[in-house]
């Protein structure tokens, strides 16, 4: 479903890769998510999933990108609109401002792909439902909050059931609650298994709850690839300027004061960290 | 804070109703009465007779009327100061001390204001009566570039959010103590440390604020729908046209006074 | 077309109401510091340098309109072809790259404003009376009672303030455009004719 192959990429004006070498394959219905400090290159992956690495960010793109089977350096925006959808940190800035409600907005996106009405109305019903917004529908989207905006921001993509989704630190940008909002439409998501999923986040605890799998990107090149159990209780981690999650750590600290000294598979969520305990 | 640029009033009238370009026919229509009409009185007669009772019927005259009034004043007060006090020669009809109101000064500003008006209040129904985003879907319909519809759109909503960071920069450079008050050159100072933040603030959200249209698909070529669904009527196209008819009937008649005197000589 | 086509990208249509807005904030907001002048163009004047005078030209226009038919101050409305010449000029001195150097950029500024002043002058004298409705009103009346015709008497207010008002205006954004990383002005058309 997404195909990386030897991908290297420059910004314009850099002499570093912000990408290195990245091959990658991730099969459909996966939900993975990318760690990694700021600036190891989780956005630009993101971008270039989305295809605006190049095709908006110019720069030089070297190796092969296949994303739900387009080749997307020799795509353009428009043909890739609809086949891969993008939510990224700032809530604010992902509305279009071209319509003044809740419902309008997520209806853009259809609109200019000429889906007929009777189909787009249905489908926007359906959205609004599972993005927790029907409440919400006829108000303006500047009026709602951040997170109420970043949902609204997913809502949007996702009514356009593009069969790739990529989010980039969705949640950066909100407070607690709203982070929370998000993460339980993302939970659903997951749950769904209607599309491939990539995630870009920080917060390790959420990751290691719905992510199918795990990657590592340090200085731009993949350092690590696997289940979230396992590569988020990895000692390697906080050589790449990550934190394990508190479940790990706690259950680190207990292992070096002698508690279950020979587990190797150490808890990454609070379920995990019950079972651990016990 | 509203939360959009416009002076819109949602209500249930036959007015509200009309297809947007209907209003937009109808608006125009005064406009060019207004613009067009020969002689000093007629346009009186377009606010009283045409735009007034349309304002009326669709339920926004006292608003309407304020806002018309808050807008024309200035303007109607300094021509009739300005023209009806200033007029080089022409025939004084009251001494006021030093100044006498002339004659002509007095009609030309009475010309003046009526057009005024006129121009002034056919907008203001427009805005009052049509939500901007039905107006911008009929004539994206008809042909008008999506990319300006988008412009004016997105415009509507963005300028109150810029008017509240202006007013928060301000403040908060007040709070510094910028002087904003005092001399010319103390206010002029003042501004420069105000439009910087503002634009170069709003710079940086462009970026996004393009990705996340092109991901909406805005940049795809080909046909477009809405969820938005304007109603027509045969009567109203028809009206549309007696509309246009009627716009160009002015206006040729405008030019048969123009250029008919130069014809007879 | 295809120049025009690169001129009305999707950045540079996500930066014209950007640009709108900030040309009405600040025209506010300069209107309540009571200053005598307008600075209701920085924004056309930026997207003009960067995008070119067609895009110059629609941001300016809209300005006007948008400011107009939102009913806020309808004034403006009758305004748009100022506001477009102003785009386009703007634009025009860009090409030939006058926003490179400061004391250019002052220069295209008052020749901006004259133009601006020509333009508005045929309009304030047929749709207004020859008056703006605001203090400059004072200039129009001395001007008349010198026995000046209206039309010319609107021209000379319009070329007290206009001028000036346009020189600041070019200041500005000269100094913004400064200001802008590379990396940003690379994204417009223009890039080339400014930095």
């Amino acid at each position: 479903m997404i195909r990386l192959r030897d991908v290297t990429y420059f910004y314009p004006r850099a002499t570093t890769p912000a990408l290195a070498d990245v091959t990658l394959e991730i099969p459909a219905g996966q939900f993975c998510a990318v760690i990694g400090a700021n600036g190891a290159g989780k956005s630009t992956l993101c971008y270039t999933l989305a295809g605006f690495v190049p095709h908006f960010y110019r720069g030089k793109l070297s190796g092969g990108v296949e994303v739900a089977g387009v080749d997307v350096p020799a795509s353009s925006l428009a043909k890739l609109a609809g086949h891969v959808g993008l939510v990224f940190a700032n809530p604010f800035n992902q509305i279009t401002g071209a319509r003044f409600s809740v419902r309008e907005e997520i209806a853009f996106g259809l609109e200019n792909m000429g889906v007929p009405l009777d189909e787009m109305e249905a489908r926007v019903e359906d959205i609004l439902g599972f993005a927790g917004l029907r409440d919400l529908a006829e108000r303006s989207p500047f009026a709602l909050s951040g997170g109420q905006q970043q949902r609204l921001a997913i809502a949007s993509v996702l009514v356009m059931r593009p069969p790739v989704i990529v989010l980039d630190e969705p949640t950066s940008q909100l407070d607690p609650i709203g982070s929370k909002e998000v993460f339980a439409v993302l939970r659903d998501l997951a749950a769904t298994d209607a599309a491939t999923v990539v995630l870009a986040e920080q917060k390790l605890e959420w990751v290691a709850v719905f992510a199918d799998r795990v990657l590592v990107l340090h200085e731009g090149r993949i350092v690590a690839d696997g289940l979230p159990g396992d590569v988020l209780a990895s000692a390697d981690l906080t050589q790449y300027g990550l934190q394990p999650t508190r479940y790990t750590q706690v259950a680190r600290a207990a292992q070096a004061a002698g508690f279950r000294a020979d587990r190797h598979d150490l808890p990454v969520t609070l379920e995990e960290a019950v079972e651990f305990f016990r | 804070m509203s939360t959009s640029f416009s002076l819109y009033i949602p209500r249930e009238s036959g007015m509200h109703r009309l297809h947007p370009l209907t209003k937009l026919a109808l608006v125009a229509f005064c406009l060019v009465l207004g613009l067009f009409l020969p002689g000093v009185w007629l346009t009186y007669l377009v606010f009283l007779l045409i735009i007034v009772p349309l304002a009326a019927w669709a339920g926004v005259l006292p608003p309407f009327l304020r806002a018309a009034f808050k807008t024309a004043l200035p303007v109607v007060i300094s021509v009739f100061l300005v023209q009806g006090l200033f007029w080089p020669g022409g025939t004084p009809i009251l001494h006021l001390g030093p100044l006498s109101l002339k004659q002509e000064g007095l009609q030309f500003a009475i010309r003046s204001a009526g057009r005024f008006i006129t121009v002034v209040s056919s907008f203001l129904l427009l805005t009052f009566t049509t939500r901007p985003d039905g107006l911008m879907l009929a004539l994206s319909q008809r042909g008008f570039p999506n990319s300006i519809a988008y412009i004016m759109l997105a415009t509507m909503q963005i300028v109150p959010r810029f008017q509240a960071k202006a007013n928060t920069i301000l403040d908060a450079q007040r709070s510094r103590g910028l002087e904003t008050e005092g001399n010319l050159l103390v206010r002029l100072r003042a501004l420069l440390p105000l439009v910087q933040p503002l634009l170069l603030g709003s710079i940086v959200d462009i970026e996004e604020r393009a990705i996340a249209l092109e991901v909406r698909a805005f940049g795809r070529q080909g046909p477009k729908t809405s969820l938005l669904v304007l109603r027509d009527t045969p009567a109203q196209r028809v009206l549309r046209w007696l509309l246009l008819l009627g716009m160009l009937a002015v206006i040729g008649w405008r030019l048969y006074l123009a250029i008919a005197p130069r014809l007879a000589a | 077309m295809e120049r025009l086509r690169r001129d009305f990208s999707t950045i540079t249509l996500v930066m014209i109401p950007v640009a709108i807005a900030i040309n009405i904030a600040i025209g506010q907001l300069v209107y309540t510091l009571k200053v005598p002048l307008y600075l209701d163009s920085i924004g056309t004047i930026f997207v003009a340098a960067v995008a070119g005078p067609f895009a110059g030209m629609l941001t300016g226009a809209l300005t006007n309109l948008v400011w107009g038919l939102s009913g806020i101050n309808s004034f403006y409305t009758a305004f748009w072809i100022t506001g477009a010449i102003i785009g386009l000029v703007a634009g025009l001195f860009s090409r030939f790259g006058w926003f490179k150097v400061w004391w250019r950029a002052i220069i295209a500024g008052v020749i901006t404003g004259l133009i601006a002043a020509m333009v508005s002058a045929p309009i304030l004298t047929y749709v207004n009376g020859g008056v703006t409705g605001s203090g400059t009103d004072v200039i129009t009346a001395v001007f008349r009672n010198a026995g000046l015709g209206i039309l010319p008497s609107a021209f000379a207010q319009g070329v007290s303030s206009d001028p000036l008002d346009k020189a600041i205006s070019f200041f500005i954004v000269w100094g913004v455009i400064r200001a802008l990383p590379l990396r940003f002005l690379d994204r417009f058309s223009r890039a080339e004719d400014i930095r």
